[in-house]
């Protein structure tokens, strides 16, 4: 007891934090109730009818479910893998140039698309998928017929992936350049009085230096495996490409804001929070074991 | 895309409610001395009935909580007014003592939606809001949370307004009520909102010497014709198609100003995809399911693969962009289409003269679908003062009469809760008197009624002479001085955009069983119309096979289209 007192003043600090989770985060799982209910605005979440799992039953009966949730596993892992790969290996050949001030130019370049919010880039995405656009005016000299890129569900998913990529590699590579400066410049040297080449340098003390940025990254990223992009994918998506492009989001965003189902709804979100709870609960042993890294 | 689904929106609000572009200034003294009468200096008191009823002003301040949509590109309200505090709100403050207190806003289109959808959800409703689709009406009447104004609707309505509403003949107090009570105020607009119409280039036509096509394979070869001739140049496109956000045919419950679908395809097949039809025989079935679809889906892809179509149909953010950049040669819409819907078309090329025709079928008739009353709603919270309730009366009284007296260089999208009202038939009795003052028949004059069932006839008569040129017997973009765009706009779309509708008789008008959700809509439509939105665009667009059709109706029926179907003959006997 003595203790605390002692303790006060940190107590003191934590609590606008803990007043805010209470009522951003904690307050709102009530809602979850609703998952459970055929939920009537006018009667409240405490009085309206209860009907179990039926609207997770009834959730699993439709052909959208199993669609949307491929769909999201895929469009989201893709992203997850080649936002961890790609970055990684800008960072390492940004790293190795010599010219300071043509790096930071190229870093800036790349960087500058992350501040751009989907809305603007679907815009300039089409602008160079659309029917007219870049990529066909391209295609019209070698002979080829201009294709509908945007409308092709066959390469909707990949379509969605290399632009995500695209947008936020040059912001993911902040972190390693970072760990990169961390490096200490004598194991390069001693590496290079051993006769090391370049490329060695890279294999034995670059990689090596960043395998805890990758595993911490990956295992952060890991909590976003449902998150496929809702913004992205919204913006992007239309009828044609639904049985490539359609994720949980948008499903539970046309369920419930446009249809007005608030509790399929809640229960399709329901579902993506637990799923994405038990994943992040087996990445997190998996990062313990094989990485020997704890967030927690 | 926000900003192109707002633009859209905007245009779809400015023609579907006539009143938005035209300018008026002229002030009907009737009206000020009505409102200033000496009994609307008392309160609503029991002694006043009828019209003195429903303009009277309030004793004390009525406050009167709303939610609001506005337009983020408006730049029309002046510096220091603000959305709660504006020429409209203090007309009513001054003339009724309504206080007008605005609790949220947001932008037009999905964010109002979305603001809606939330605010149903969590039950708890302005004294006031309008919303843009039936199924946030009747969500919030089926979960207990609308007023029932029938009662206060029958004492504070004005004559006006009641004339309005019977010119629907019944089917807007229908459509404004949830199991036989009237919960909201209807928005109601005119019925030609809903038959679509042809729109050509007919100075192309001319460069060709070709004939107004008529029938669905003249169309054909038009459409080829303007490609083969270049006459939008390298990327004429023959036929617009609708965006991502809008849908090749007008459907029972969004059946209005589908601007750039098929529709008219769709009729001169004898198809009416998207709507409930009554069979005659007590049966009804889901007019997308039929035959008739199949096959007129079958001419379209082959329009399609023969590049007939807008390549880029269904993936476009915008119909309007190829239009109005005249790269286009025909395209289907409503009468306000051609003029409000495609001003830039004529900024940029002032020659494009722009007809409406409808499109036969191959035996010579014109079939087209009819849309419901409206699809707006005022809808009032179940827990509003009956004076608040009152007093939302009196502002929709006050809309109808007053707004061809207001200042219109502030937007009247600034009126709290406008929802418009305009007789069903407006446009085409304008379009029969407008020609009859252009040819000298009539005297504008002859239309200063106060409190006309047409409110905007005598602003409309006095402005016609000026904006129309002789020769009267065929009128063209010619014809038109664009000196005064927003009248422009207006007259163009009505004498020739509502033309066809206002002269040629209809040979099948058809009305959907219903244009409301039945229970099991509710829960099962989002999925079935999402099938039947993706089938239909991937056999337009080439990339499923016809026989997909097939599927899709069997697939249509076994996830709820039979029970659905069941639901809406039940509807039929009543």
């Amino acid at each position: 007891m003595r203790k605390l007192g002692h303790q006060k003043h940190y107590y003191l600090m934590l609590l606008p934090g803990m007043v805010w989770l209470v009522m951003f985060s904690i307050v709102p799982m009530f809602g979850i109730l609703m998952a459970f209910q055929n939920y009537n605005p006018g009667m409240g979440l405490l009085k309206s009818e209860w009907v179990g799992l039926e609207n997770f039953k009834y959730m699993f009966q439709l052909n959208d479910s199993k669609t949307v949730i491929t769909n999201t596993l895929i469009i989201a892992v893709g992203k997850i893998v080649l936002n961890l790969i790609v970055p990684l290996v800008f960072a390492i050949l940004l790293n190795e140039l010599r010219n300071l001030r043509y790096k930071k130019l190229v870093q800036t370049v790349v960087y500058l698309p992350h501040f751009l919010s989907w809305v603007i880039m679907s815009t300039i995405v089409i602008g160079i998928f659309g029917y007219y656009g870049v990529v066909n005016t391209i295609f019209g000299y070698f002979g080829v017929d201009p294709q509908l890129f945007m409308a092709d569900a066959g390469i909707f998913r990949q379509l969605i992936v290399g632009t995500d990529v695209w947008k936020e590699f040059g912001y993911n590579a902040i972190i390693y350049l970072a760990a990169l400066t961390g490096v200490n410049p004598s194991l390069y040297e001693a590496a290079a009085i051993d006769g090391a080449n370049r490329w060695q340098l890279v294999r034995h003390v670059t990689l090596p230096a960043l395998t805890t940025t990758v595993v911490l990254l990956g295992v952060l990223s890991l909590g976003n495996v449902l998150n496929a992009g809702f913004d992205q994918v919204y913006n992007l998506y239309n009828p044609l490409v639904y049985s490539t492009g359609d994720i949980l989001d948008t499903w539970v965003y046309r369920l419930g804001l446009q249809n007005l189902q608030f509790s399929l709804a809640t229960a399709a979100g329901l579902f993506k929070s637990v799923i994405s709870f038990v994943l992040i609960y087996i990445s997190y042993r998996l990062a313990y074991r094989y990485a020997d890294y704890t967030i927690f | 895309m926000k900003r192109n689904m707002a633009l859209l929106l905007s245009a779809a609000l400015l023609g579907a409610s006539l009143t938005a572009c035209s300018s008026s200034n002229d002030s009907s003294n009737n009206n000020v001395k009505a409102s200033s009468s000496p009994d609307s200096n008392s309160s609503a008191s029991p002694a006043l009935s009828g019209d003195d009823l429903a303009f009277s002003k309030f004793e004390k301040p009525v406050d009167v909580h709303i939610g609001m949509v506005v337009d983020p590109t408006d730049k029309t309200l002046p510096e220091g007014d603000s959305v709660s505090n504006n020429q409209y709100t203090r007309y009513l403050k001054e003339k009724y003592n309504i206080n007008v207190i605005v609790d949220w806003t947001a932008a037009t289109g999905n964010d109002f939606k979305q603001k809606v959808s939330l605010t149903i959800a969590s039950g708890k409703l302005p004294d006031g809001m309008v919303v843009d689709d039936r199924s946030f009406m009747t969500k919030a009447a089926s979960s207990g949370l609308l007023y029932d104004i029938g009662d206060l609707f029958d004492q504070y309505a004005s004559k006006q307004v009641k004339d309005i509403m019977a010119s629907t003949e019944g089917r807007a107090l229908e459509n404004a009520s949830y199991k036989g009570k009237m919960v909201s105020l209807p928005n109601i607009t005119v019925d030609t909102d809903g038959v679509h119409v042809m729109w050509i280039r007919k100075d192309w036509l001319d460069k060709l010497s070709l004939p107004v096509p008529k029938t669905v394979a003249e169309l054909e070869t038009t459409a080829k014709a303007f490609i083969d001739n270049k006459l939008g140049g390298d990327k004429t496109i023959g036929i617009a198609g609708p965006s991502k956000n809008t849908f090749p045919y007008s459907t029972f419950l969004v059946s209005s100003n589908n601007m750039a679908g098929f529709d008219p395809i769709f009729g001169a097949m004898d198809a009416y995809p998207g709507y409930w039809l009554d069979n005659g025989d007590g049966t009804v079935s889901y007019g997308t399911t039929s035959e008739n679809t199949k096959k007129t889906l079958a001419l379209l892809a082959d329009w399609y693969k023969k590049g007939l179509i807008d390549p880029e149909v269904g993936t476009r953010d915008n119909t309007g962009d190829p239009i109005n950049a005249n790269q286009t040669g025909i395209f289907f819409g409503p009468w306000w289409n051609g003029g409000y819907g495609n001003g830039d078309s004529f900024k940029n090329d002032p020659t494009a003269n722009w007809q409406a025709y409808p499109v036969y079928s191959d035996d010579g008739k014109w079939n087209t679908h009819m849309k419901t009353t409206g699809s707006t709603y005022t809808v009032i919270s179940k827990n509003a003062k009956p004076d608040v309730v009152k007093a939302i009366l009196i502002m929709n009284n006050a809309l109808v009469r007053d707004e061809a007296t207001f200042d219109l260089s502030v937007a009247v999208g600034w009126y709290p809760l406008r929802n418009v009202m305009a007789a069903a038939n407006e446009t085409e009795y304008e379009y029969t008197e407008l020609m009859k003052v252009l040819k000298g028949e009539a005297e504008p004059e002859d239309y200063n009624v106060p409190n006309s069932l047409y409110k905007l006839m005598y602003a409309d008569a006095k402005k016609v002479r000026d904006v129309v040129k002789p020769p009267f017997d065929e009128l063209g973009v010619s014809n038109f001085s664009t000196a005064n765009f927003g009248d422009f706009q207006r007259l163009y779309s009505l004498l020739i955009g509502d033309r066809p509708f206002a002269t040629i008789p209809i040979d099948k008008k058809v009305y959907s069983v219903t244009y409301n959700q039945t229970p099991t809509m509710e829960t099962k439509w989002a999925n079935l119309k999402k099938m039947e939105d993706e089938t239909v665009l991937k056999i337009i667009l080439g990339q499923a096979q016809l026989d997909s059709f097939d599927k899709f109706v069997k697939d249509w029926k076994a996830q709820g289209g039979d029970e659905i179907t069941a639901e809406v003959a039940e509807l039929l006997k009543k």
